[in-house]
């Protein structure tokens, strides 16, 4: 199954884990059976909307999904998901 | 409470000020207990932002990816995220809180006129609607006024 690999602050609703294996064909479904597996993810990572959160970022193995094919973009069997925060500020 | 050890804190100094009069920015890997989180590594990141840099900053979200794998392999985490406010004082902005994150420690440094001045720490909310003043433990030294 895909590994999603976990954000420190994030950990402390994955039982502590630092990845985790989720099953899913697409990141869509990978990140629906992973806030299914731990609900507490779901708030950090969507809106009440149900839209991600404007500071996350997915990548597959390297490659960031926003250019690829977004949520629809293919996760293979032995691919690593990670999520990545977008940050930039200024005064 | 976020606290930063002397040698994290020089790092960070001297990168705000050698990047001034534009806005540096940076990871901070350490440790945290539950209470408290101690920086014992900074990492100066690129800002990539395109425009005037003096006035924003934007990470790659690569090099935090980088940052949070050099952390793992340290046998540490990735805590807080830095940056400067050149020729301003260290608050958290609008635009520091519309492009902020939640899951981090964010240590704003004002410096003025190319010296560090002084700095805070803010923690954003999940909604990015505010940022409360985090108590920020800095070295005694003759930089950290």
């Amino acid at each position: 199954m895909p590994k999603v690999m976990i954000p420190t602050p994030l950990r402390q609703f994955t039982d502590k884990q630092d990845s985790v294996e989720v099953a899913g064909a697409t990141v869509s479904e990978i990140l629906g059976a992973l806030t299914t597996a731990y609900p507490g993810l779901k708030q950090n990572l969507y809106t009440d909307e149900g839209k991600l959160r404007s500071f996350v970022n997915v990548y597959v193995n390297d490659e960031d999904i926003r250019y690829m094919n977004k949520d629809k973009t293919p996760v293979a069997a032995t691919d690593t998901v990670t999520i990545v925060p977008s940050i930039a500020g200024g005064r | 409470m976020i606290k930063i050890e002397r040698d994290p804190w020089q790092v960070m100094i001297e990168h705000a000020e050698a990047v001034f009069p534009n806005e540096c920015c940076g990871a901070m890997l350490g440790v945290s207990d539950g209470e408290t989180k101690t920086v014992t590594v900074a990492l100066p990141l690129e800002n990539v932002h395109q425009g005037p840099q003096a006035v924003r900053y934007e990470l790659r979200p690569e090099d935090l990816l980088k940052a949070e794998k050099e952390a793992r392999g340290r046998g540490m985490d990735l805590i807080g995220i830095f940056h400067s406010h050149p020729d301003h004082d260290a608050y958290f902005s609008v635009t520091d809180l519309k492009n902020s994150c939640p899951w981090y420690s964010f240590v704003v440094m004002s410096v003025k006129a190319g010296r560090y001045d002084h700095a805070k720490s803010f923690l954003p909310n999940m909604e990015q609607t505010e940022a409360p003043e985090e108590a920020l433990e800095l070295p005694a030294t003759d930089r950290s006024a």
